[in-house]
């Protein structure tokens, strides 16, 4: 073994410089760190003086750059990048919180097996015999093995992995889970494609926008990347344009990103298509705006009635045409669609609508406009595709009729992230190997054979090719270790080299020693970029100390390009009868839990939800109106049903949805997944069945009915606002 | 080596048009400054444990309903009514930094400050403190962590503020403006949070201060709050 100092193996430190950091880059195995006693401590680790590694979140996939803080060993705070162009030195709840995913106490601490599927007894297992397990499996399997993973699963290890079900013949692993699902991952890049003809996701320069329109995008809370939008809002609201800029927000329930609005409109679910639709042909009608704007308004205004459209907003058509004034005259408008409409039958069509606004207001590619994500300039680093629903869908179908015989699944929990109506537990139990490599034990571990923990983002490699690209940019972000592995765990990238060995075909296809190997062949490939470098050595160490690579300027593919034509949406439909149940359900992703990945950090369960104030707990948000009506108060424990299932939840009494919604968070209900989150609320995906959007991209998610009925039983809120209510006609200071 | 030992005005501008209410302030300060996470029970018996808190309040009825954020943690009131209260001199003054500081060590639990505090954002450990093993490796070794019977509040991060003090001495140099950041500042994503020295002209917060939309809280009390906050705005189209 070379000699390898524990310097070598965190690499760069914010402090080094390049040449330093060369010394220690020149050998082959150089990953390995070999433990030394505090007498002979490394040279930069001084007590008391903290050590700062770049490296890039994973609580989500927007792939923000971080700088984490090492005292003496231990991980102690988690900041945003400041040279990140994504975060801009800025970091969210979820991501501060990643420390309790490192340092969790219910981690799994090494390979284990697993008898009998869902008793939760493990047998620990060397390492050795688990590489070899899978090694056998995967080689008896044949192509009858297949992998399932999250979208926030390495870049590099979607790399690998695709590589491996290529030279096995099995199919492109399945990138889908329950962030990507409900954010319309594939639906937006499916709506662009057909557009723009790029299938990727699209970024919105709020920072130079004027108007904003938000059809249910909560991009201040969950929707696709909060910290950045977060950013570009500050900015927004900065007056760049001397005036505070207009943001109108179209949702049935308030998000956050509807409390920070100047106009909340509480659109009836499923109708936000209609009213982007009627928009359009308000511009195109009473010429509004730039005769440009005019031109490309009648060219892509559809068939709509705008008094339904109004109607749907709780408004007149008047108010409707002064937002579509607001819209057509502003210098820089912006139309965002949301998870809701995402999940709505007529998903593709009615993401387009609205897309089409954008194509309107004439600004995309430019400030203020829309770009789409570009491509990096090295083949080999692809954004990793999200899989549709409809492919999750198939691959479980082959699941129950035992086609599977070894599943693997990383960074995604499918057992929790998908609809019990779609059976996949017994999915699950019918694979004759499941192996699990999260570093807990989650909803799918509980079903697996064998558990392979990978090693948390904090202590192992990776890079996450960034989407959305903020600011037009093509982007990677590095991902070191930053601590030494807590525990004996072997990391996925080099258990699946390790394992592929003996499989010829596919130790063909992946040659690499280990996963910082690949990495580096990938990352090197690189050009210079925005910090430069002579050689590939200077270039990796660079990309290393600065969190990533991305170029100085904005390359000519994140402007899109588009030939306008009309765009037809039809009706939404919805599941339930009306009759029997008389309310829409509105599902949301909690800023703090998320997907419920958020569940086992006490940081994120114990502090409050911003709206409700409610922490530890699932609640059912219902309008006042409405409760009184049903008899219902704070607390009251109520059961919600659907056609498919039902949850039982306390009433929060919520002012600011439509009387004729409820709305559920995500996010809780966990039957496994750690002390933190196991046994705690409800997971409403209970109420959703399994039909798809009419191009199969994304569950319908967002059209169940529900009916409500009160039970006698009642339930402390844990909420951190007081219970007494402020005086009738108290106006606020602020 | 310069001596830095000037005084300072550490100064907070909340603006509330960019607050979001993310709650991204309060999981930075729970993980730089150690503090605990209250139970499922506690809180229901309203004993949560946040430095900084975001109050939520409605305004007007559905469909015309706002909802607005309003970010409180402790404002560090020149006058501050904690102070004169604690029989040990626990609460207590800095003349340095002008702000108020809690020495826990020698609080006794009397609560006083507590009870005498009207932007309850003082904290009480009714229990000791608990954190599952390994979550205490996260541990920040420059904060305390407080023992039960013992009243907490937000420092303004005053270990960052002593860590750049120290560094700037030593490479005998002023404190620069935005060197220190306490937790929450530093991670707002929209910015809502400007801290600074106001005894420096030069400082972002003196630069931005008076502001045409700025208040204190509670500001008829006479506390002199370190704390400006400025009020929310709202864009009207078609009128």
């Amino acid at each position: 073994m070379p000699n390898v100092t524990r310097r070598n193996f965190l690499k760069v430190g914010a402090a080094g410089t390049a040449a330093a950091v060369l010394a220690g880059c020149s050998q082959e195995g150089e990953r390995w760190v070999t433990l030394e006693p505090y007498v002979t401590a490394p040279e930069e680790q001084l007590a008391g003086i903290p050590n700062w590694y770049a490296s890039t979140c994973r609580q989500c996939p927007a792939g923000c750059g971080i700088i984490v803080k090492i005292m003496n060993g231990r991980a102690t705070k988690i900041e945003g990048n400041p040279e990140h162009p994504a975060n801009r030195g800025k970091l969210c709840a979820r991501g501060q919180a990643g420390l309790q995913l490192l340092y969790n106490p219910d981690r799994v601490t090494g390979a284990v097996q697993q008898s009998e599927r869902g008793e939760r007894k493990y047998k620990p297992i060397h390492w050795n015999e688990a590489i070899n397990t899978l090694y056998e499996r995967v080689k008896t399997a044949g192509p009858a093995v297949a992998v399932w993973t999250g979208s926030s699963t390495s870049a590099h290890l979607s790399d690998l992995f695709t590589r491996f079900t290529a030279a096995i013949e099995a199919p492109p692993p399945i990138r889908y889970d329950l962030y990507s699902g409900l954010n319309g991952y594939a639906v937006l890049a499916a709506a662009n494609q057909s557009l723009f003809e790029r299938a990727v996701l699209p970024a919105y320069d709020l920072s130079h926008a004027d108007a904003i329109f938000s059809f249910g995008a909560d991009f201040l809370g969950t929707w696709l990347s909060s910290t950045s939008y977060g950013v570009e809002f500050g900015n927004f609201r900065s007056q760049p344009y001397g005036k505070r800029g207009f943001l109108a927000q179209f949702e049935p329930k308030m998000s956050i990103t509807g409390a920070k609005a100047d106009r909340w409109i509480p659109v009836r679910p499923g109708a936000e298509a209609l009213v982007a639709q009627a928009l359009v042909k308000i511009i195109a009608e009473e010429g509004l705006g730039s005769p440009e704007r005019v031109e490309r308004a009648k060219a892509l205004a559809g068939e709509v009635n705008i008094e339904d459209a109004a109607a749907a907003c709780e408004m007149s058509p008047e108010e409707l045409v002064v937002l579509a004034k607001a819209f057509a005259a502003a210098d820089h408008p912006l139309a965002i669609p949301g998870s809701s409409v995402t999940g709505q039958p007529n998903a593709l069509a009615a993401t387009a609508a609205i897309q089409a606004l954008n194509v309107i207001a004439g600004t995309t590619g430019q400030p203020g406009g829309m770009t789409l994500t570009p491509d990096l300039p090295v083949a080999d680093l692809k954004i990793p595709p999200v899989s549709t629903f409809a492919d999750a869908q198939q691959l479980i179908e082959r699941m129950k009729a035992g086609e599977i015989k070894v599943l693997l699944v990383h960074g995604a929990n499918p057992a929790y992230d998908l609809p019990p109506e779609t059976g996949i537990i017994d999915a699950l139990n019918a694979v004759e190997d499941v192996f699990s490599f999260n570093p807990m034990v989650d909803e799918t571990a509980a079903h697996a054979t064998f558990i392979l923990p990978d090693r948390v983002y904090l202590e192992g490699w990776g890079y996450e090719v960034v989407q959305p690209g903020f600011q037009g940019l093509p982007m990677i972000s590095s991902q070191q270790p930053v601590v030494p592995p807590l525990y004996d765990i072997h990391s996925t990238g080099d258990v699946l080299l390790a394992a592929v060995k003996g499989i010829p075909k596919a130790a063909e296809a992946l040659p690499w020693a280990d996963e910082v190997e690949f990495i580096k062949e990938m990352i090197t490939q690189l050009p210079e970029g925005a910090l430069g470098g002579e050689d590939n050595e200077v270039r990796w160490a660079r990309y290393l100390q600065h969190g990533g690579w991305w170029p100085e300027t904005m390359p000519a593919e994140a402007a899109p390009q588009t030939t306008a034509e009309p765009i037809e949406v039809s009706a939404t439909t919805y599941q339930g009868d009306e009759e029997e149940f008389p309310y829409f359900l509105h599902l949301y992703l909690p800023v703090l839990l998320s997907d419920g990945s958020g569940a086992n950090a006490p940081w994120l369960q114990g502090s409050p939800d911003p709206l409700t104030t409610i922490s530890w707990q699932s609640w059912v948000e219902i309008n006042p109106v409405t409760a009184k009506k049903l008899d219902l108060d704070n607390g009251t424990l109520v059961k919600i049903e659907s056609p498919y299932g039902e949850v039982e939840v306390p009433v929060f009494i919520f002012p600011a949805i439509r009387p004729d919604t409820i709305a559920l968070p995500l996010g809780q209900g966990h039957s496994d997944y750690g002390r933190y989150a196991r046994k705690r609320g409800s997971h409403p995906l209970k109420l959703i069945g399994v039909q798809t959007d009419e191009s199969g991209n994304n569950l319908a998610w967002a059209n169940v009915r529900v009916k409500i009925s009160k039970t006698d039983e009642k339930k402390a809120l844990a909420r951190l606002e007081s219970s007494i209510p402020v005086e009738e006609g108290d106006h606020l200071p602020f | 080596m310069a001596e830095n030992n000037t005084t300072h005005k550490w100064t907070m501008i909340v603006d509330l048009d960019k607050c979001t209410g993310c709650q991204a302030c309060v999981v930075a300060c729970h993980a730089e400054n150690n503090v605990p996470i209250a139970s499922e029970d506690q809180v229901i018996a309203g004993r949560g444990l946040h430095w900084i808190r975001i109050e939520r309040y409605w305004e007007g009825e559905y469909p015309d309903v706002k909802a607005k954020f309003l970010p409180v943690f402790c404002q560090q009131c020149n006058e501050a009514p904690c102070e004169p209260v604690c029989p040990v001199y626990a609460s207590h003054h800095s003349e340095q930094e002008n702000i108020n500081i809690q020495t826990y060590n020698r609080c006794v639990g009397t609560r006083y400050c507590g009870n005498n505090c009207p932007y309850r954002v003082r904290l009480f450990n009714y229990y000791p403190p608990k954190w599952d093993e390994p979550l205490e490796q996260q541990f920040n070794p420059d904060v305390t962590v407080r023992g039960p019977g013992v009243m907490e509040k937000c420092t303004f991060c005053i270990q960052r503020i002593r860590r750049v003090r120290e560094v700037a001495n030593a490479e005998d140099r002023p404190i620069e403006d935005g060197e220190i950041q306490p937790a929450c500042a530093q991670a707002c994503p929209t910015t809502a949070l400007v801290f600074g020295d106001k005894y420096d002209e030069e400082s972002l917060v003196s630069k931005m201060l008076p502001h045409e939309r700025q208040f204190k809280l509670l500001e008829s009390l006479g506390t002199e709050p370190a704390v400006y906050y400025l009020k929310g705005g709202e864009t009207h189209v078609g009128e």
